[in-house]
């Protein structure tokens, strides 16, 4: 997570006319989140989320627009961003698998889960399939270790795969 | 002396009191039918000093990993001054092997929230956050309702039954991690609800004095105060005829594990899953009369008592008692979560070496060196010797590594370190002859024994 490491600050930001945070997330956090503490900086992890629940990842744009929006240098944010497992700062699929590769799992046999899953896509932990629909990464123990080895796809949690029946929880997704 | 009623698990359906097939959420009418929000409406009565007394006399020792009393750490507050203080709930649950507390979030919130209730009546909280990770999504939308529902019954809000705490409606939000199983560790979690990476403080000071945004803070674990409505209720002689007492005539600073807990078991079991039980059960109970034993084909080799942070029992170890201070006698770290892996004599230890040397050199933070630096070491040296290409030099190097980090040898700031240390340090001890058989012979003289 730390070792994320950052784009050179002379990168070229791709930027777009509509802003990502749109004005019902910003009224939203106004009402909702602002209130709860005693500063502004504290919403920004549940900002980050409700902009990435919205886009599936993070533009640097958008990290702009929430610090604007929280009153933070942009570099704060990006520092916050880049610590998280969960903050994409590229794209990625539509779907992302995620494989639990913690010792419960790994006893019970997810190495061969992951093999098998990137046989059938085509593609390593990591990385996105071409077509833009999913994206296969390592997760630690996701806390579902008596239905070991587990993944979820997305925020749905599927447990007890095996060799044979892991590619099923692909089917059936767009 | 198995426990005849459940407590934490009253309302949820587990072995041997009933099937975990049948299990669903409890929502607030259910709860308060069954017995609930009577403890909290009990303290509403109180002196607040007194909460904390009983609490502190039935010695409940936190459930999240440290096992430090409750109590205790509530007494170590300043006295209110007039300004805020918080109360964080550790829900960040990402110790690998643990699965404990996700049982009380998804299926009796209520419980949990009516012990922060308490909990901030008792020690003059007036603002509760309950950190919830990222990857606990159904558990998650489960709290936001019965968060909602404690509002709408006015266990919260401007009028809450508790009145007003510090001069101020008492409140409880969810908060939603991202993802980095360091802001468990509690002043990790501080720094991530301030929206910042989840870097942890050097401590003093102590949250209890300067915790989140400055001001007095309790963290607590979820399971450790969801044991509390009980308490508060029943009283601590009560809670005392439970789990294991300290032996006859020790004195009092003597650490004892009264109580129930949640214990966990997944690995090669024919029935994974969690339970509740009085502390100090033995391990093969555990294994063979709560979770029907092991799959057939499989042997016992070892186990991770809790999280593997707490390094590993041996295989001679199976008759192992779980209560809170196993760590001096068995030569682990502690219980840690008490939620048990199981190893099976088919996995080799190395491999399992290497599996948490990755965790750990994975989710340091960076901070210290010897966490950053040290983590990846031991990964790169177990991935060697597992692949064929060790030799017995690395054994001493990996001993030598792993023993120079953490809290405990004062080399870092906080215990992830240190649980990378009693990881490595105590499966490669226990299992020695895999580790000296899966390197090669020769004889290499190792720096630490020529002093280099
Ligand atoms: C690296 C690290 C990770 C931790 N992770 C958790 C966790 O996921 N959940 C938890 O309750 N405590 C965790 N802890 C322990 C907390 O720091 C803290 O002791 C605990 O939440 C206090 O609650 P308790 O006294 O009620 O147990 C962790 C500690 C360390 C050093
Ligand atoms: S011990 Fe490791 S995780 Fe803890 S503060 Fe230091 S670098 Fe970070
Ligand atoms: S080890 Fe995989 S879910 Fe816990």
């Amino acid at each position: 997570m730390a070792w994320i490491t950052k784009n050179s600050g002379t990168m070229p930001i791709e930027r777009r006319e509509e802003p990502y945070l749109n004005d019902a997330i910003k009224q939203h956090f106004e009402e909702e989140y602002i209130p709860r503490y005693p500063n502004r900086q504290a919403a920004t992890i549940p900002l980050l989320h409700a902009i990435q629940d919205e886009h599936n990842w993070l533009p640097f744009q958008a990290i702009e627009e929430a610090a604007d929006f929280l009153g933070l240098p942009a570099s704060t944010v990006l520092d916050t961003a880049t610590f998280y497992e969960e903050f994409f700062l590229q794209p990625r699929g539509k779907y992302t698998i995620w494989v639990c590769q913690s010792i419960s799992c790994e006893i019970m046999g997810n190495v061969q889960l992951v093999d098998r899953l990137s046989q059938v896509l085509g593609i390593s932990p990591g990385e996105t399939t071409d077509d833009g629909r999913f994206t296969l990464m390592h997760v630690e123990c996701i806390g579902a270790c008596g239905g070991a080895p587990c993944a979820l796809v997305n925020h749905q949690l599927h447990e007890n795969l095996t060799v044979d029946n892991v590619e099923q929880i692909i089917q059936g997704l767009e | 002396m198995a426990l005849e009623q459940p407590i934490l698990l009253k309302r949820i359906p587990s072995v041997p009191h009933g099937d975990p097939a049948d299990r669903r959420t409890i929502g607030y009418d259910e709860y308060v039918k069954t017995g609930g929000y009577a403890a909290l409406d009990k303290s509403c009565g109180m002196d607040p000093k007194d909460i904390v007394e009983t609490v502190k006399a039935a010695e409940l020792r936190g459930r999240g990993g440290a096992g430090f009393p409750a109590g205790m750490k509530w007494s170590f507050l300043p006295p209110p001054d007039g300004g805020q203080r918080f109360l964080a709930i550790n829900a960040d649950e990402s110790e690998p092997a643990t699965f404990k507390d996700q049982v009380l979030i998804r299926y009796d919130p209520h419980l949990v929230i009516e012990g922060i209730a308490i909990c901030m009546k008792a020690c003059h909280l007036d603002t509760a956050y309950f950190y919830i990770r990222g990857e606990y999504h159904i558990h998650r939308e489960v709290f936001e309702r019965a968060i909602q529902e404690a509002w709408d019954n006015d266990v919260f809000g401007d009028n809450s039954r508790m009145g007003k705490i510090n001069d101020r409606p008492p409140r409880l939000f969810l908060q939603r991690g991202a993802g980095a199983y360091i802001c468990g560790e509690e002043t990790a979690l501080l720094e991530s609800l301030e929206g910042k990476r989840g870097w942890p403080r050097i401590k003093p000071p102590f949250p209890a004095v300067a915790g989140a945004f400055g001001r007095p803070t309790i963290i607590n674990n979820v399971e450790t105060l969801a044991t509390v409505p009980a308490v508060v209720e029943n009283g601590a002689d009560w809670f005392k005829t439970f789990g294991k007492g300290r032996p006859e005539g020790a004195p009092p600073q003597v650490p004892a594990s009264f109580g129930t807990k949640l214990f966990g078991v997944s690995g090669p079991v024919k029935k994974p899953g969690v339970i509740e039980e009085n502390l100090g059960l033995k391990l093969s109970t555990l294994i063979e009369d709560y979770h029907g034993g092991m799959l057939p084909g499989q042997k016992f080799k070892g186990a991770i008592p809790g999280g593997i942070s707490m390094g590993v029992l041996g295989t001679d170890q199976y008759e192992a008692e779980l209560d809170f201070d196993i760590g001096k006698k068995y030569a682990c770290l502690g219980l840690g979560t008490a939620c048990v892996t199981v190893i099976p004599d088919s996995v080799s230890m190395v491999a399992m070496a290497r599996n948490c040397a990755r965790f750990y050199s994975h989710e340091s933070c960076g901070q210290c060196t010897p966490c950053r630096e040290g983590g990846n070491w031991l990964y790169k040296i177990l991935s060697r010797i597992e692949a064929g290409d060790g030799t017995t030099k690395d054994l001493d190097l990996l001993l030598e590594v792993a023993g120079s980090m953490g809290s405990m040898p004062g080399t870092t700031i906080c215990g992830l370190a240190d649980g990378a240390n009693w990881a490595v340090r105590t499966i490669v001890n226990k299992f020695w002859d895999e580790f000296e058989a899966a390197v090669s012979k020769e004889r290499f003289v190792s720096l630490s024994v020529v002093g280099g």
